[in-house]
């Protein structure tokens, strides 16, 4: 709201110069959104429509500074009857006001269309401008019809018919249905209620006679017909947010004395006040102790009494407090509260005293999930991944090869680009990468952990990483490129770090990996997320290899954070390792579950250590090296028990496997 | 003479200056130099001496030349074999472990986690699905209130499936608050939580605003809770962020769910609130937005809104990042570049 300051003027004696206004009125609530020479620019919040008002922020002003607040020049009263009948046909319109004036239209004078400009609102000619004035000087909106241009002596206030058709004054023809309210003359509507006028009815040049109006309706009402419309101005923002109900006479009377001042007309009849039923002031308690206990600090009594009648409550002492009658243009003060604000506000936050609340019981324990999360990144970022966080929502392209008719999507995205909740956090950490590699990064891997999101699972926790690349280039030698195992990798340091252990098979249904280089993970029989190598990936040269896990699915997996120890073995180890020639298609895991089933308990350790294919060893086969710990807990193994257990093993291969051992 | 000596001085201060092959070269150079070394210089000028001063002058010069090459060449050949001994350059480049960086929201994040942490509150995390109840009407915000305005909802295209108590998420949760409702809902007084995660907006996208952004919400309820009480832990708070006494202010403000409510600004940091283009000129910078826990959102959820005060606040993480790091587009934490989060350690 832009406040010329000497507008503010008229209604109460200030210091000098708009800065020490504005910042008075910035500590009481009124933030300033700038200043322009005399015209301070408030951001008025949305529960206080009162003081979308030069004289409202006078109000303010007067308890602020304590000065006299000086009521604006009203004509005199002159209630009776408009020569233009009212009707009220809705509970959207609690009150409607009228006055019928003869005038002569033309420019207004300069120091009103100067106050008009400084205060954002075009002049348009005397009769609008005087309703402008009033709506910007006492925050109640008001129309001016021209009186010849409407069909008979009468004005209706009504829903709208369905399909009833009405230009409004920004050109545009409007089709109105029976949600919305409607001023109607006889035959057609004229106006829709407490948003805008229409064309048919505008006051031109040619204007004699106009019909002031100055209404009341209900915020709900106002809101829904804006928003039907698409149409929000000054009017509608001030009666969606609840104006005076007892204001329309008194901005009638004071449009009356600017038509008077500026000799351009006169009233003709008297004022019509059409209520359907009386409003009661709310009277409200304010308890001493309350205030006290809210605020933590004793304000004097004499202080609240001060400031609240400066912002024109009407106060009485009762036995704990105070009784108080709320003034009708505070639609935001409803309860106690609401009243203990009004008084924190004018005494200022800052002159009450910081403490600091006792710690009286024992704090509670944290959601698992934040050291989980804190723990999976440290991992990570100990591994050399770079964290990122990206947006939750990508592109429907991006996210189609995850989903399997399961999208979550926004029904209002603020584009296309945002319109599907991500199925996997490797949808959007590929857009960082492609990003990157854009700008010349080479080596690129980062992780991010958060939601994801599916219609049939909802909403779950993960962490997924996107990688390639080389593992790091040092002049010492090369580590070489990411592969498989790499990505593999992560996923077990991951699941290691939260105390369970995964297995990893290949998988067929996981669409955007790349056929041969893709498999789930797996904690027990349940699926707790997959690696691969992405598929689609064209605007990156080098393969990108990706993971992602549940992190729920890890976590339930384990017992807590805590691991209990194992004894440290007292015997020494005895190694042996074997280089297996196999058929190339014959998984290391199958390999790997024949040692285990075949050897003695006193195998401790089976680690593949090498696979080669090439010079050596025979087409469609792969030499898989293995190494084998054997020990014993209670004594040393001889080379002959190891031996035994070696040749037990090779054996079971060879049957399994037709597993020959190499240079043999 | 006593040029000599200075000469002498210059040379072993030069020497033990030299750390490098190429230092011991260039002293070699400065002070053997057959054109321009200095030493060389004072043999040459022997040529115009008379023969008395050449004699003495001679033996002298000589000397100093003699010892200058036995300290050089001890030094070179130290070098030399330091160098060559085992083949290792210690001078070639390290290998330094590969290590990732926690994203600077997270740093952030984490700092204010940490500094709750140690003030006794426990930290929640929450569903960024959300439903009406949790996110706007158990905040006293009913379906027409002018607040929803306040905050342009992003909603999903069809809710959820409904959860125990039969609600089903239909938006993205447009602030924290909603954890308070779930918690208090579930539990009794005395309250002390924070509860990080990420919201969302139907916002512009530009330089200060991005549609999805982070905050930690804090709550705070017992009996005897005060304004007072929420200054204080406030400025506590920015003490500890800004690692400094800073100064603070509380400006009333509105938000449904608290009352009073207020924004609590600090000052600038970056002009000591002076006034700079940080700040716009004003010489504070708005950090967040806090209050005293509405009465009716007390009600919503079943607590003895007479027995029980309390206060909330709710923090921008990107707004404090901004701040930290000296950043000016709050989308650089989006874009996730590589130049711009490895500066950020750790």
């Amino acid at each position: 709201m832009k406040l010329p300051i000497a507008w503010m003027r008229d209604f109460i004696d200030l210091p000098d110069g708009p800065e020490t206004v504005a910042g008075r009125l910035a500590s009481c609530g009124f933030a300033v959104d700038g200043i322009d020479g005399d015209v301070v620019d408030f951001d008025v919040t949305a529960n206080r429509p009162d003081a979308l008002s030069v004289y409202g922020l006078a109000r303010e002003a007067s308890a602020a500074f304590d000065q006299t607040l000086r009521a604006p020049r009203l004509a005199p009263d002159a209630s009776g009857q408009a020569p233009l009948r009212v009707s009220i046909a809705d509970a959207g319109c609690g009150r409607y006001a009228l006055a019928v004036a003869d005038v002569q239209v033309g420019p207004s004078p300069a120091w009103l269309a100067d106050r008009l400009v400084a205060a954002g609102v075009r002049p348009i000619n005397n009769i609008v401008d005087i309703t402008n004035y009033v709506m910007v000087e006492m925050g109640q909106p008001m129309h001016a019809f021209d009186v010849a241009r409407l069909a008979g002596p009468e004005l209706h206030v009504r829903r709208a018919r369905q399909a009833e058709r009405l230009t409004t004054l920004d050109g545009i023809e409007r089709t109105l249905d029976d949600a919305m309210l409607v001023i109607a003359d006889r035959d057609r509507a004229v106006a829709v209620a407490g948003v805008m006028g229409g064309t048919s009815s505008e006051v031109s040049s040619a204007t004699t006679r106009v019909a002031f109006e100055s209404a009341w309706f209900l915020p709900a009402t106002v809101r829904a017909t804006g928003r039907r419309l698409g149409l929000k101005t000054e009017a509608s923002a001030r009666f969606e947010r609840g104006a005076d109900i007892n204001a329309p006479v008194a901005a009638l009377r004071r449009a009356l004395a600017l038509l008077t001042e500026l000799g351009v007309g006169t009233l003709v009849g008297g004022i019509s006040d059409v209520h359907p039923r009386a409003v009661e002031a709310r009277v409200l308690t304010l308890r001493r102790r309350r205030l006290t206990a809210v605020l933590g600090s004793v304000l004097p009594d004499a202080d609240v009494e001060r400031l609240l009648s400066r912002l024109e409550f009407s106060i009485a002492r009762s036995d704990d407090g105070w009784r108080v009658t709320v003034p009708s243009f505070r639609v935001d003060v409803s309860r106690e509260i609401d009243l203990i604000e009004e008084v924190s506000r004018h005494w200022g936050l800052d002159r009450i005293p910081a403490t600091f609340p006792a710690l009286a019981s024992v704090p509670r324990t944290s959601a698992p999930g934040v050291a989980r999360g804190r723990l999976v990144r440290r991992t990570l970022c100990g591994a050399g991944v770079q964290e990122a966080v990206t947006f939750t929502f990508i592109d429907a392209a991006a996210a189609a090869p995850y989903l399997n008719g399961d999208a979550v999507t926004i029904t209002n995205p603020l584009s296309e680009k945002f319109s599907v909740l991500r199925p996997s956090i490797t949808a959007s950490l590929y857009e960082s990468l492609v990003y990157n590699r854009n700008r010349q990064a080479a080596d690129v891997c980062p992780f991010e952990t958060g939601s994801i999101f599916s219609a049939t699972r909802g909403e779950r926790q993960a962490v997924g990483w996107v990688l390639t690349g080389d593992r790091g280039s040092h002049w010492s030698g090369n580590a070489g490129p990411i592969a498989f195992t790499d990505t593999r990798g992560l996923a077990e340091l991951v699941a290691d770090a939260l105390g369970t252990t995964i297995t990893v098979s290949p998988a067929d249904d996981l669409p955007w990996l790349v056929r041969g280089e893709r498999a789930e993970v797996l904690i027990g029989a349940r699926r707790a997320g997959w690696i691969g190598r992405l598929a689609h990936t064209t605007a990156v040269e080098s393969p990108v290899y990706a993971g992602e896990l549940e992190l729920d699915a890890l976590s339930e997996a384990t017992a807590g954070s805590v691991r209990s120890m194992r004894s440290l073995p007292r015997f020494p180890a005895a190694v042996r390792d074997l280089s297996l020639l196999i058929d190339e298609r014959l998984p290391a895991a199958d390999v790997r579950g024949t040692i285990r089933s075949s050897a003695p308990s006193t195998l401790v350790a089976v680690r593949e250590f090498d696979r080669y294919q090439g010079k050596g060893v025979p087409d469609g086969q792969v030499s898989l090296s293995i190494r084998l710990t054997f020990r014993h807990p209670d004594r040393t193994l001889t080379d002959a028990e190891v031996q035994q257990a070696v040749d037990a093993t090779v054996d079971a291969l060879a049957r399994a496997h037709n597993a020959v051992l190499r240079g043999r | 003479m006593s040029d000599l000596a200075a000469l002498r001085a210059d040379f072993e201060q030069s020497l033990v200056q030299a750390r490098t092959a190429a230092d011991l070269k260039a002293v070699r150079d400065r002070f053997l130099g057959r054109k321009t070394g200095l030493v060389t210089a004072v043999l040459k000028s022997l040529g115009s001496a008379s023969p008395d001063e050449r004699r003495v002058l001679g033996a002298a010069v000589n000397a100093l030349k003699s010892d200058i090459e036995i300290q050089l060449a001890a030094r070179e050949q130290a070098a030399d074999a330091e160098t060559f001994v085992s083949g290792v350059d210690v001078t070639m480049p390290g290998r330094v472990p590969a290590a990732g960086r926690r994203h600077p929201l997270t740093q952030v994040r984490e700092r204010i986690e940490d500094i709750f942490a140690g003030m006794g509150y426990q930290i929640l995390e929450g569903p960024e699905l959300e439903d009406d109840w949790h996110n706007f009407e158990a905040l006293n915000m009913p379906a027409e209130h002018p607040a929803r305005d306040m905050q342009d909802t992003l909603y999903l295209s069809s809710p959820m499936p409904a959860d125990d108590a039969g609600r089903r998420a239909s938006l993205l949760r447009t602030h924290t608050s909603g954890m308070q409702i779930r918690y208090m809902e579930a539990h009794r007084p005395p309250v002390r939580l924070i509860a990080p995660g990420r919201v969302y907006r139907r916002d512009n996208f530009d330089a200060t605003h991005t549609p999805m952004f982070t905050q930690v919400e804090g709550l705070v309820v017992d009996e005897g809770i005060s304004l007072g009480d929420l200054k204080g832990t406030l400025q506590a708070f920015a003490d500890r962020f800004f690692e400094a006494t800073v100064k603070t202010r509380l400006r009333p403000s509105f938000f449904p769910y608290t009352e009073p409510s207020a924004e609590l600004d600090v000052e600038c940091q970056g002009c000591n609130g002076r006034g700079c283009p940080l700040c716009k000129h004003t010489g504070w910078i708005e950090v967040l937005g806090c209050g005293m826990v509405h009465p009716a959102v007390f009600e919503a959820v079943g607590y003895d809104s007479e027995r029980y005060t309390g206060f909330a606040f709710g923090v921008g993480i990107e707004r404090l990042a901004l701040r930290l790091y000296g950043v000016d587009d709050i989308r650089m934490f989006y874009e996730n570049d590589l130049r711009f989060l490895e500066q950020l350690a750790p």
